[in-house]
């Protein structure tokens, strides 16, 4: 009973230290939404422009990378609203311009969603 | 170490099991830190005039020669300089068409307008890109109830958006082919926030009644023709 008595006693002073790590669990959270807004390889405007074969986007450039995203892998997706296709490059040492090719034709239309992601360096 | 202390030394090794735990998660979220720090989304919305019925744009001239007709159905949007015969063009991009829509939140990186030099004369002429205050609609439109009014050079130059070249020969845009880009990104992001209200830009020469004459021609959304459309580039990202 002693012992039981201690075990417990143990575990509810220890437990002190079980609710910080939740916490701390919670804040880490907290912190990792946070560092969403530590800057990036570039957070300036990005030249974006869809290259057309015939009446569809073939490829998309991207310009004005700076030096800082050299070596980053550059995503990019294309969206008309009903056909889409997507396509990754590498980003020269130096920044600059990149044209990414989609692996498909994606249709002109009056409104298409670019998206492009940078990963690293 | 005497039992108690042992016990407690167990029990406190159990509790700290779940620190350990705990600091799993702590590493998983540092790595996704790690990651956050490293992924830079953009997002973009390209609008174009196309096809040429779309109502997401909408572009006319205004000729001070035929003040009162409305031009929206010519397959070009004439800018021109000459005393009594200016020309300017109005064109707005509907951003609501944007799907995802941009949301108010959003912080603009960069807003693009292209238009296609369909023709020029001789020499560099400078055209001007001024944000348009209160409404005009497409059928509508003409010399003497445009939005700027009727008073050549106004509004002053000073007061522009953006500005850029166009002409043969040594100009930064040639006939034949789209101009590099006028930067209207204050604009786009006003009218993003919602700090204006977004009625479209209007395109004049930098100096109207100018001697000789000049005139610089663009493809409109009448014309039809995919490639040289006029284009709206917004690209922005949610997250600051």
């Amino acid at each position: 009973m002693r012992r039981l008595g201690v075990l417990l006693l143990a575990s509810a002073l220890c437990g002190v230290t079980v609710g910080s790590a939740a916490s701390l669990a919670l804040a880490t959270q907290g912190l990792g939404a946070a560092h969403l807004t530590v800057p990036r390889c570039t957070s300036g405007g990005l030249g974006v422009l869809p290259n057309l074969a015939g009446t569809s986007v073939i490829s998309v450039t991207v310009r004005s990378l700076p030096g800082a995203c050299g070596g980053a892998t550059i995503q990019v997706a294309v969206n008309n609203g009903s056909d889409s296709s997507s396509g990754s490059d590498t980003v020269a040492g130096g920044g600059g311009s990149v044209t990414v090719a989609l692996a498909n034709l994606v249709p002109a239309t009056t409104t298409e969603q670019i998206d492009i992601v940078l990963v690293g360096p | 170490m005497t039992r108690p202390a042992l016990l407690v030394a167990l029990a406190c090794a159990f509790a700290l099991g779940t620190v350990v735990s705990g600091s799993v998660r702590v590493g998983s979220a540092a790595s996704l830190n790690l990651s956050s720090q490293n992924l830079t989304p953009y997002l973009t919305c390209v609008i174009t005039a196309t096809p040429s019925t779309t109502s997401a744009v909408t572009d006319a001239t205004v000729d001070e020669a035929n003040p009162t007709t409305n031009l929206a159905a010519a397959t070009t949007l004439t800018v021109a300089t000459k005393s009594g015969s200016n020309g300017r063009a109005y064109i707005k991009f509907s951003l609501s068409g944007c799907t995802p829509s941009i949301p108010s939140s959003a912080t603009l990186r960069a807003a693009t307008l292209r238009v296609y030099v369909s023709a020029t004369q001789p020499g560099c002429q400078t055209i001007d890109v001024f944000p348009v205050a209160s409404s005009w609609t497409e059928a509508g439109i003409t010399w003497n109830n445009q939005p700027f009014g009727t008073t050549v050079n106004n509004p002053a130059s000073g007061s522009r958006t953006a500005s850029f070249d166009a002409g043969s020969g040594g100009c930064a845009n040639n006939p034949g082919s789209y101009i590099s880009g006028a930067d209207v990104s204050a604009d786009v992001a006003a009218f993003i926030s919602g700090s204006a209200t977004n009625y479209g830009w209007m395109l004049r020469n930098d100096s109207e009644s100018a001697t000789p004459p000049r005139t610089v021609t663009f493809s409109a959304k009448d014309l039809g023709t995919l490639s040289q459309a006029p284009q709206l580039i917004v690209t922005y990202v949610t997250t600051p």
